[in-house]
């Protein structure tokens, strides 16, 4: 069997819609809500302030990788910073490396000695999510207007 | 995860007893039964896969394998197995969490975690704020 035939089983980050997708995956589009995911695994070494930093993998920031941003992921570890509630499927585990500021809802945690965590924490089977807020609408009315037309 | 070894000069509350108040002692303590109110000590806590506790804690080291409720401050670590089921506020400077436990509630989790006056959820709020978490996902 080919390695593009074997296939995973994910859920959307935003709905919690189940989608199958192959192993070789890197982004899909979520049928529930229409928006992109990234499903390949993923090592952050740089500075990354977003609105939002989902993925659905195994999520690695490096000693010198900071996210500022909500995430969800599948799980994450944690060896830079991160500020921002985190939600993760599976574990989310902060090395002696690690700092944490935000709120973390996952299946199970591991804080090594010398992490840092300041945050509510909630381990255990998750919850069903929140859907994450809509994309803001154009503020240009000419920019609504031909959406319009287009559609 | 294996359960928590304890001291072998441990007290133990037995799992038919209820105890109500506050509690001090020296060494190693095992609750096995219902416990409400508030513990200090510079040991360790066991509270076992059958206990109830209710309350504040304040020791070296509190492993929990049962049900607690409660804020709990260790100068040393909290440990939760498995089985554990524990609601409420943690200050220490290690945490281990096996997988399958639950925990609900503010943590604080730092080597310099015991230093300076008790956080409060305000505090807490502070703090977050100047991390620079973005705001109204708190």
């Amino acid at each position: 069997m080919s390695k593009a035939g074997e296939r995973r089983s994910l859920l959307c980050p935003r709905c919690d819609r189940p989608i199958e997708v192959s192993k070789l995956t890197k982004s899909t589009l979520c049928s529930g809500c229409h928006r992109t995911m990234r499903t390949e695994d993923e090592t952050v070494s740089d500075y990354q302030a977003r609105a939002e930093y989902f993925n659905e993998a195994r999520v690695e920031v490096a000693k010198k990788g900071v996210i500022i941003s909500e995430v969800r992921v599948r799980s994450l570890v944690v060896k830079g910073e991160v500020k921002g509630p985190i939600r993760a499927r599976e574990e989310v585990r902060i090395h002696k490396t690690g700092k944490v500021y935000g709120n973390v809802v996952a299946r199970s945690i591991a804080v090594e000695e010398g992490a840092v965590l300041v945050g509510r924490v909630e381990v255990g089977p998750l919850r069903k999510v929140e859907p994450a807020p809509a994309p803001a609408a154009p503020a240009h009315p000419a920019a609504r207007s031909s959406h319009a037309q287009a559609v | 995860m294996p359960s928590i070894p304890g001291s072998t000069s441990e007290t133990v509350l037995g799992a038919d007893a209820t105890f109500k108040g506050e509690l001090s002692y020296e060494g190693a303590m095992r609750i096995e039964g219902k416990f409400d109110g508030k513990i200090s000590s510079k040991g360790k806590l066991i509270v076992g896969k059958s206990a109830h506790v209710t309350g504040e804690v304040a020791v070296a080291h509190a492993g929990v394998e049962g049900q607690f409720k409660g804020n709990v401050v260790a100068s040393e670590r909290v440990e939760l197995t498995a089985s554990a089921q524990l609601t409420g506020d943690i200050r220490s400077p290690r945490l281990v969490v096996a997988e399958g436990a639950t925990l609900v509630g503010n943590v604080i989790i730092s080597p310099d975690a015991l230093k300076g006056e008790p956080r409060g959820a305000s505090e807490r709020e502070q703090i977050l704020a100047a991390s620079g978490a973005p705001a109204g996902r708190r």
